[in-house]
């Protein structure tokens, strides 16, 4: 990395109605540097990206690039500055080739040797130009997703929390890459929420708060408790050991030999209530089935299980709920909420029975429910009627948390990725409500293939590889090094 | 500061809602352009008789309507086979005037709701296509029917209880009439209040999510089909009682009919979304619609064109509407 500069802004102002969604923002960029921004959801990180790859046009300031200043028009015209965006979403069409993918949309023309080496020093030796994009793992698409803007000559990539979605070992081969890019003189502008990740590979973050840049500095000078007192503005409680709960009446749950054909051949859990259980391991490791197996969402399930001495059924949603089990799943907007009712209807979904009487709803026991809930995720009443689909992730996934929190019958939660896409504040908030459950004596069960998140909240860590359970450890004992490698159970190339 | 993020896309929905407020609107001005145009050119339009014929044309196809809504709330597109059934219902009841006209009545109402409930449960319970299942049910029933009757018209026996106050007027307006209202009424309260109905809109905006939450998918789509299943036989027994027989082809474009009222009054297609009250007012549209024609002697294919045109132009709008709000 040098001291040159391949970017600087100065003085970026963007304002929505009488909101600053950026207020005089300075940023420089400089040549073979991989750089964070940081910050809440809505702090300004996103639109400096947009502004970057000409999505939308700051109302004042300057943009140069190589010391020239330019004013990115649209996304092509910033193609041709040299600036190239990876969405946090995958925009590659499944049904194309991976070659007709990365020809796709681009004004240069590119040999196919051209293309081939390109995949190559991203480490996708493996993967034919002529191979079905669809058919690939996602890690290897969010690969194919960083060559296409490669293939557009970028000498600035920006990567919009590109690991997402993404299991351990795909991260990697993305950081690798990233490393790799870095090396030969490219500028990566990193945009994450993933502490860790930052820490491990960018060289200098800029935090971003209420539409200003708080501070850039070097990583090195930076630890995980820097980065969140500059992005919130004050050193948050950060729990290091598992606090004790010791709730009047704990539930109980006990799992014997729970199968769910073809990815788990037999689980066995028990757990008392008031502890909170982590099943931790990557994508594809189990832990996801086992919480949909129990909320009665998969058909073919087999096995015992007992919810304080009572057999739960399996297989049926509404017979789990009915005794007591209520279920968060990963995908809140294709599977967990319903985006175009209130955040009112969305609350009470899970609890329809307790705000009604005679079969019909009353508005009084339904407002005294929702006004409750409200005020534990800390949304304001006001906003009670809006489409849950407006607000931001973070809300919705309060919402869908709260959905099954403070239930009298309430006996086991299951979170599935409880803070996906979350940012720091939100996560905590939506960590305390979890916490919550579990002091009222709820067995707590999620599953993350976060460490960071399963560190701040669990009790007990599980670990989980290829459907089976790995190690169990309380919370004292697992140290994040040990339990990242039950995770990946012995695969290579883990730096964390 | 996630204000801004709450903020900005809240303004799109509320832009979205605009939308869906502006096809109502649309609805609204079309109806009454229409309702303009005749009172200047159209001879006869303005007299108690024609709104009398209008509300009465409007009743029977809006109290099918009425069940029809509960099915495309319900996410489960349309029934098409409401109209057959209707039929059946008629001819059950008038077969079944033998045993008095209360339990010709039961009876009817109860056959509808089997009918029609089944389809739901093996549309719920199976997450089977509901235009199949639909039209399956829709022959199997036109086919029993014939078969039972011989394929003639089915009449009331002999000393059979009166029923012609089902059809006449009652201080000036025809019964079916209140019918109607009382439908529309209950049928709005039922789902706008209920936990059914809250269970269907939850649904009909996502299965996924509703099943997720722990909703009886089963349970709510069979009560969506039994609701339809009640409507068509009340309706069923209204046509019985107007025909004074009952036959097959009382109901040809019943179906469509209902489809378009519940379309025109703006409920969404791809459920979740919708009311009762704009089903009513949808069929009311259709009524005056056809009676206008009628009063100025366009012949049936150029009414039914005409259906055609004005429920393609609302589905087109409907579409536009939620792609831009798919976008945002």
């Amino acid at each position: 990395m040098s001291e040159t500069l391949r970017l600087e802004t100065q003085g970026i102002t963007k304002t929505y109605g009488h909101l600053h969604a950026l207020n005089d923002t300075s940023f420089d960029l400089r040549v073979g540097e991989v750089h964070a921004l940081l910050g809440h959801n809505g702090a300004g990180k996103s639109t400096l990206v947009k502004i970057l790859s000409g999505v939308v046009h700051p109302d004042s300031g300057t943009v140069r690039i190589d010391g020239e200043e330019v004013y990115p028009r649209n996304p092509r015209h910033a193609q041709d500055l040299g600036v190239a965006l990876v969405d946090q979403e995958l925009s590659l069409v499944s049904v194309l080739t991976v070659e007709e993918n990365l020809r796709l949309g681009s004004r240069r023309v590119v040999s196919s040797e051209e293309l081939r080496t390109l995949l190559d020093t991203l480490g996708l030796e493996h993967v034919k130009l002529t191979t079905l994009t669809g058919s690939l793992p996602i890690g290897e698409q969010q690969l194919v997703e960083i060559a296409r803007a490669l293939s557009r000559d970028a000498k600035i990539l920006i990567l919009d929390e590109p690991t997402a979605t993404l299991s351990e070992p795909e991260i990697e081969r993305v950081f690798a890459a990233v490393r790799r890019l870095a090396a030969q003189g490219k500028s990566v502008i990193y945009v994450s929420h993933r502490l860790g990740e930052v820490l491990t590979l960018c060289q200098r973050a800029t935090v971003f708060r209420d539409g200003k840049v708080v501070g850039t500095k070097d990583v090195a000078d930076l630890d995980r408790a820097g980065i969140v007192e500059m992005m919130l503005g004050h050193l948050p409680d950060f729990r290091t050991g598992s606090e004790k709960r010791t709730p009047e009446n704990p539930q109980r749950i006990s799992i014997q030999g729970l199968s769910i054909p073809p990815r788990v051949p037999a689980f066995d859990l028990e757990v008392q209530g008031g502890v909170i259980v982590a099943l931790a391991g990557q994508v594809g490791c189990g832990a996801s089935e086992v919480l949909r197996a129990l909320a009665g969402l998969v058909p073919n399930a087999r096995g015992t299980v007992n919810l304080n001495e009572t057999k739960l059924p399996l297989g049926s949603a509404v017979k789990a709920l009915a005794a007591g089990v209520f279920f968060a799943p990963s995908d809140r907007k294709e599977e967990g909420l319903f985006l175009s009712h209130s955040i009112v209807n969305n609350l009470v979904a899970t609890r329809l029975p307790r705000v009604s009487r005679g079969g019909f709803i009353q508005k009084s026991r339904q407002n005294a429910v929702v006004m409750k809930l409200l005020g534990l995720t800390g949304i304001a009443p006001e906003r009670r009627d809006l489409d849950v689909g407006v607000l931001s992730g973070g809300n919705q996934q309060k919402v869908l948390v709260a959905r099954g929190i403070n239930q009298p019958r309430s006996k086991m939660l299951l979170f599935d990725e409880p803070a996906r896409g979350v940012d720091v504040g939100g996560r905590a908030d939506i960590h305390d409500l979890i916490r919550g459950a579990a002091e009222q004596g709820n067995v707590v069960i999620f599953h993350s293939t976060d460490l960071d998140e399963v560190f701040d909240l669990a009790d007990v860590i599980v670990t989980m590889f290829g459907g089976r359970v790995v190690s169990v450890r309380s919370r004292a004992e697992a140290t994040p090094a040990a339990v990242l490698t039950d995770m990946t159970h012995g695969a290579e190339g883990i730096s964390a | 500061m996630s204000v801004v993020e709450d903020v900005l896309p809240s303004r799109f929905s509320i832009s979205g809602m605009d939308a869906r407020r502006k096809i109502t609107l649309l609805v609204t001005i079309l109806f009454f352009a229409i309702l303009i145009f005749a009172t200047v050119t159209t001879t006869g339009f303005y007299s108690v008789q024609n709104f009398k014929a209008i509300i009465t044309a409007a009743a029977i196809v809006g109290i099918i309507a009425v069940g029809m809504t509960y099915i495309v709330i319900s996410g489960n597109l349309f029934s098409l086979s409401v109209g057959i059934t209707a039929a059946v219902s008629a001819s059950t009841f008038i077969w079944a005037l033998r045993f008095g006209l209360v339990g010709a009545i039961i009876i009817a109402v109860v056959f509808g709701a089997v009918v029609i409930g089944l389809q739901g449960l093996l549309i719920g319970f199976t997450g089977a296509n509901p235009i199949i299942v639909t039209i399956a049910a829709g022959a199997l029933q036109e086919a029993v029917a014939i078969w039972i009757t011989g394929g003639v018209s089915v009449y009331p026996p002999e000393n059979s209880p009166s029923f012609a106050f089902l059809v006449s007027p009652l201080f000036g307006i025809p019964f079916p009439v209140y019918v109607f209202v009382v439908a529309v009424v209950l049928g709005e309260v039922f789902i706008k209040r209920s936990r059914f109905g809250r269970g269907i809109y939850l649904m009909g905006e996502s299965p996924r999510a509703g099943r997720t939450a722990g909703l009886p998918i089963t349970r709510l789509t069979t009560g969506a089909f039994v609701v339809a299943g009640v409507c068509a036989a009340v309706a069923g027994i209204l046509i019985g009682a107007f025909n004074q027989s009952g036959t097959m082809t009382a109901s040809r474009t019943l179906t469509i009919d209902a489809i378009s009222a519940v379309l025109v009054g703006g409920t969404a297609v791809i459920g979740g979304r919708g009311s009762v009250v704009r089903t009513a007012i949808g069929a009311i549209v259709i009524a005056t619609i056809s009676d206008l024609l009628l009063l100025r002697g366009y012949s049936t294919p150029v009414q039914l064109l005409v259906l055609g045109v004005i429920v393609t132009v609302v589905v087109i709008l409907s579409y536009l509407n939620s792609e831009r709000a798919g976008r945002s």
